[in-house]
């Protein structure tokens, strides 16, 4: 029988940026002005020749700095989803970066189709704001939160620990709570390779001022569901779209370097956005995955999820037994005590959480 | 046609690495008419990889040629190659027994070497005629009254008449070939006596079973002879006999005085021993040639499949190359640790290293392999004496009355600069001080007994470093010595690991096992949980490292495409942990099980 998804979901890629943060490591270009018209364009022309599943979801602009757009350019984006996908009671969400914001603009993107907005903070903290090279101050980004907040019912605040000494992280923690947004996300900082933070990983707080950090946050947002490793949100609040790529669904990606992941096949657009403007919806690569492939990633990606898998979920969508194809694996990360299983749901427990690699390295090659 | 003895010369070739022996060879088989220049790239008498990789000969190969001398005689040439390394040295004895003459080949730039000397020495003892060659003399560094004199010196041979050639331009080559045919002497044995010919090498075919290498030396022989093994009274029927050229010719019969190999439907090489005396079955010589030993392994270590499963193939691998090297010895063995393996017993480190190499290359094997150690002779309280050929055997030491380990003298020949270095790295190495000598202004021979058990780990490479390449090393072992030796163990969350016990001197095991503690604290990666490491001596623990155990082990953020690069991630370094062993609950790499040798390269920091 043939696997019905939940949900698909399509993502759009602004990758412009006024200025790049150090420690980012999606692709983005850095631009003085708005996102050109032309950009604009070539996601719409791609988006109308898509060939895929026809009713979305969730469409979710990401970046880069999908702020930059004017309310025109999303409506006109939104305009072309909505002649190509059926987007009846889909989560729009975009992406901003607190300096971008006023509130006429806000309003404007609602008007255009927006739904949801996710409101890119990281710290209310003014040295650690300067640490990771953003371009808000902390006061800067307190208004836009409150501006968010009127405007938005559906909406979610970005914060990064680890840049942090433990006290001002409470700091931190506290404002964001006091804005009581229904969702937040709160990463630990990644010292990625090729950013400019690569150099500085010295810095990297050790595993257990991690812990208490990460613990810090849970114990800082009570009624929050911490429904994945680094995410938190009020009851039906959880991110509609993310939960595409947890449940490794089917999702498509528009725009420079983006992602689809549609029939099987997980495939990317050109990596630069001069070739992408000539070529939209040309790959850069494109990998047939194998069943096996499947199976295991999503594995993974359910263990990041405090749900996890049902085995009744993996049988129906796989037509195995999920003890048949992991059934070791799975026993020794119970034997670890990295999952539990209650109620026919396999699951992460707190420590499955913060060694979440480890279940994906037992999982794999099983 | 049969080729009377004063026709023949059978001769071999001493060099150190990179003297330029086969090129000198090449020159001989082209001038020789032996091989033509359009095949000469191809031809050459390295022939496993192994070899040419480490510039180092281990299986010996031989051709003959035709020379027409000056005298307008035709003579045939044998050219028996010899193996070029310390391991091999009772393989090298039996080369120079099957030649009456051996060319000295000493780089004109950098003299004679330890390894050179050593062979020199065991040519002059068998009585060989020995021509000193002096080659490379057309490079500008090139100092050849320093290299005759050192042949004069050093050797004490007469080198006033030493041929000089370049191998790479063919200079004095004919003068080599004139020098072999008149100062060569001819065989000298018994046509009409049985046959007696001596094996000094072997090779294994897969088609044709064991190739023996013969030197024919009173008689003759031909195919369809019946013959006889006199170490163990084996007989055969000659199916083949041929000569080198360098490929296998085979021949009616070969006669005396000459050199090549038979066919006689052997199936392995372990019986066929080097240095055994092939006779007529029906008309037995009355004694054997003289000289013949058993090689005894004197380096150990244990190998384990790195996947379990992989035993089988492991065996198997075993089986196939014992079938083409006699000399290193398998057994199966166990450890708690490593589980079901064997235990492997070698002529030297770099016969190891070779076979290791081999496992890994010919049969894909991934291998974890235990430090190498000697065998430790044990005499017990009650009067037993045990051979102990590994660190877990060693009884406890109560029991023990005393412990002997094997000794070798060492001979190094280093410029005269390096001689307080190379007396410091012999004295660190438990060395008792024999003699210094000065050889010439230049350099010395230092002489020193050391426990072979020294050697074995790194001596070699510490000798080149702490002489900048410069030194050179020759032993052979020189009996058992009795010495304060103890056992060290390691513990992994209070579990001792057999793989990783060593014996060590009692001056020197706080030090090793604090510094193998911590060694292994770095090799040891983290764990869910928190792993001890402990070093003790008799049961008691003299230091413990801990490995902290992992709390934190997340990517932060896993959105569209970053599920696949992270599970080709994951498989990339779960391919990394198949190289690891599960000790108990600990996985342990395989760098960990030498892990000592690493501790002596850092002392040296």
């Amino acid at each position: 029988m043939m696997y019905n998804p939940i949900m698909f979901a399509v993502y759009i890629h602004i990758p412009f940026c006024r200025t790049r943060c150090a420690y980012c490591d999606f692709v983005s270009d850095a631009i003085a002005g708005g996102v050109p018209d032309e950009y604009v364009a070539a996601v719409c022309r791609e988006m109308s020749a898509f060939e895929g599943p026809d009713t979305a979801g969730s469409v979710y602009f990401g970046g880069g700095t999908p702020s930059l757009l004017t309310p025109a350019q999303v409506a006109r984006m939104l305009a072309t989803a909505r002649r190509r996908f059926c987007l009846d009671a889909a989560e729009i969400t975009l992406e901003a970066n607190p300096d971008d914001l006023s509130r006429a603009k806000l309003e404007a993107w609602r008007d255009a189709g927006v739904n949801r907005l996710s409101i890119g903070v990281q710290s209310f903290d003014d040295d650690v704001l300067r640490y990771l090279g953003r371009r808000h101050n902390a006061a800067a980004a307190q208004r836009a939160c409150e501006w968010v907040a009127e405007s938005f019912e559906n909406w979610s605040l970005d914060l990064i620990f680890g840049a942090h000494p433990v006290d001002r992280w409470a700091a931190t923690l506290e404002q964001a709570r006091a804005l009581a947004p229904p969702h937040v996300s709160a990463y630990g900082l990644t010292y990625e390779a090729g950013t400019p933070f690569e150099q500085r990983s010295a810095d990297a707080v050790d595993d257990e001022a991690w812990l208490a950090l990460y613990q810090q946050t849970e114990e800082a947002l009570p009624g929050y569901d911490h429904y994945e490793i680094s995410n938190y949100a009020m009851p039906g609040r959880a991110s509609r779209h993310n939960l595409v790529y947890w449940h490794n669904e089917a999702y498509a990606g528009f725009g420079t370097a983006a992602y689809s992941f549609v029939a099987g096949v997980r495939a990317r657009n050109l990596l630069r956005t001069r070739d992408y403007l000539e070529r939209p919806g040309v790959k850069a690569e494109s990998l047939v995955l194998t069943e096996a492939e499947v199976r295991v990633e999503t594995l993974i990606q359910h263990f990041r999820l405090r749900e996890g898998l049902s085995t009744e979920a993996y049988a129906r969508r796989f037509g195995r037994r999920i003890e048949d194809d992991f059934g070791t694996a799975l026993d020794s990360l119970k034997a670890r005590g990295l999952l539990a299983e209650a109620n026919g749901r396999l699951f992460p427990t707190r420590e499955g959480f913060c060694l979440n690699n480890e279940i994906g390295l037992a999982l794999v090659g099983s | 046609m049969s080729w009377t003895q004063e026709k023949i010369r059978n001769f071999c070739i001493i060099a150190h690495i990179d003297h330029g022996k086969s090129t000198l060879a090449d020159r001989l088989l082209q001038m020789t008419g032996t091989v033509d220049m359009r095949n000469l790239k191809e031809q050459t008498l390295d022939t496993m990889d192994i070899e040419r990789e480490r510039g180092i000969t281990i299986k010996a190969v031989s051709v003959q040629m035709r020379y027409t001398a000056e005298d307008g005689q035709e003579y045939l040439l044998h050219l028996i190659d010899t193996p070029g390394h310390v391991d091999f040295s009772y393989e090298v004895s039996r080369s120079l027994a099957a030649c009456e003459g051996a060319l000295l080949l000493v780089d004109a730039a950098q003299g004679v070497q330890a390894q050179t000397l050593a062979n020199a020495y065991k040519a002059v003892d068998q009585s060989l005629e020995i021509i000193p060659v002096i080659n490379k003399v057309d490079l500008a560094s090139a100092d050849v009254d320093g290299a005759r004199r050192q042949i004069e010196e050093v050797i004490g041979l007469d080198a006033s008449d030493a041929i000089l050639t370049s191998a790479k331009t063919g200079l004095g080559a004919r003068e080599v070939l004139e020098a072999i045919v008149k100062r060569v002497p001819h065989p000298k044995g018994h046509p009409d006596d049985p046959l007696r010919a001596l094996i000094y090498d072997a090779k294994y075919n897969t088609y044709r079973g064991v190739i023996v290498y013969v030197r024919v030396v009173d008689g003759m022989m031909k195919a369809g002879q019946r013959v006889m093994m006199m170490s163990t009274g084996t007989k055969y029927e000659i199916t083949e006999v041929g000569i080198f050229t360098p490929e296998m010719q085979p021949k009616p019969e070969l006669g005396t005085g000459e050199v090549g190999y038979l066919i006689c439907n052997i199936k392995t090489l372990v019986d066929t021993k080097v240095g055994d005396t092939v006779t007529d079955a029906v008309n037995p010589a009355p004694k054997p040639l003289p000289g013949y030993e058993e090689v005894k392994p004197v380096v150990f270590c244990g190998m384990y499949p790195a996947v379990t499963t992989d035993y089988n193939e492991l065996r198997d691998a075993l089986d196939k190359l014992k079938l083409n090297d006699a000399s290193f010895e398998y057994k199966a063995d166990s450890s708690d640790a490593l589980g079901l393996g064997f235990r492997l017993g070698f002529l030297g480190l770099l016969h190891m290293e070779i076979i290791q190499e081999r496992l890994e290359r010919e049969f894909d094997l991934t291998i974890v392999a235990t430090m190498p150690n000697v065998a430790y002779r044990v005499t017990k309280s009650n009067g037993d004496i045990i051979v102990i050929e590994k660190a877990s055997q060693m009884p406890d030491q109560a029991e023990i009355d005393q412990v002997e380990e094997p000794y070798i003298e060492a001979d190094i020949l280093c410029p005269t600069e390096y001689v307080s270095a190379v007396i410091e790295l012999c004295k660190k190495k438990r060395g008792q001080h024999v003699n210094v000598t000065y050889i010439d202004a230049r350099r010395c021979m230092v002489v020193y007994h050391i426990p072979l058990a020294e050697i074995v780990i790194d001596f070699y490479d510490k000798l080149k470093s702490y002489t900048r390449g410069y030194g050179s090393l020759d032993y052979r072992l020189i009996g058992y010595r009795a010495g304060e030796l103890v056992k060290l163990d390691i513990l992994l969350n209070d579990e001792p690991v057999d793989a990783l016990s060593t014996i060590v001197h009692r001056d020197n095991a706080q030090y090793v096992g604090r510094a193998l503690a911590q060694k292994l604290r770095k090799l040891i990666p983290r764990q869910q949980f928190e792993v001890a490491i402990q070093a003790a001596i008799n049961r008691r623990i003299i230091v413990r490292e801990t490995v902290k155990a992992v709390r934190k082990n997340v990517t932060a953020k896993c959105y569209g495409g970053d599920i696949t690069r992270k599970r080709k991630l994951l498989e990339k370094q779960k391919e990394g942990k198949k190289r690891m062993k599960q000790v108990g609950t600990v996985e342990v790499p395989q760098e960990a099980f030498m892990a000592l040798l690493k501790v002596n390269e850092e002392s040296e920091r």
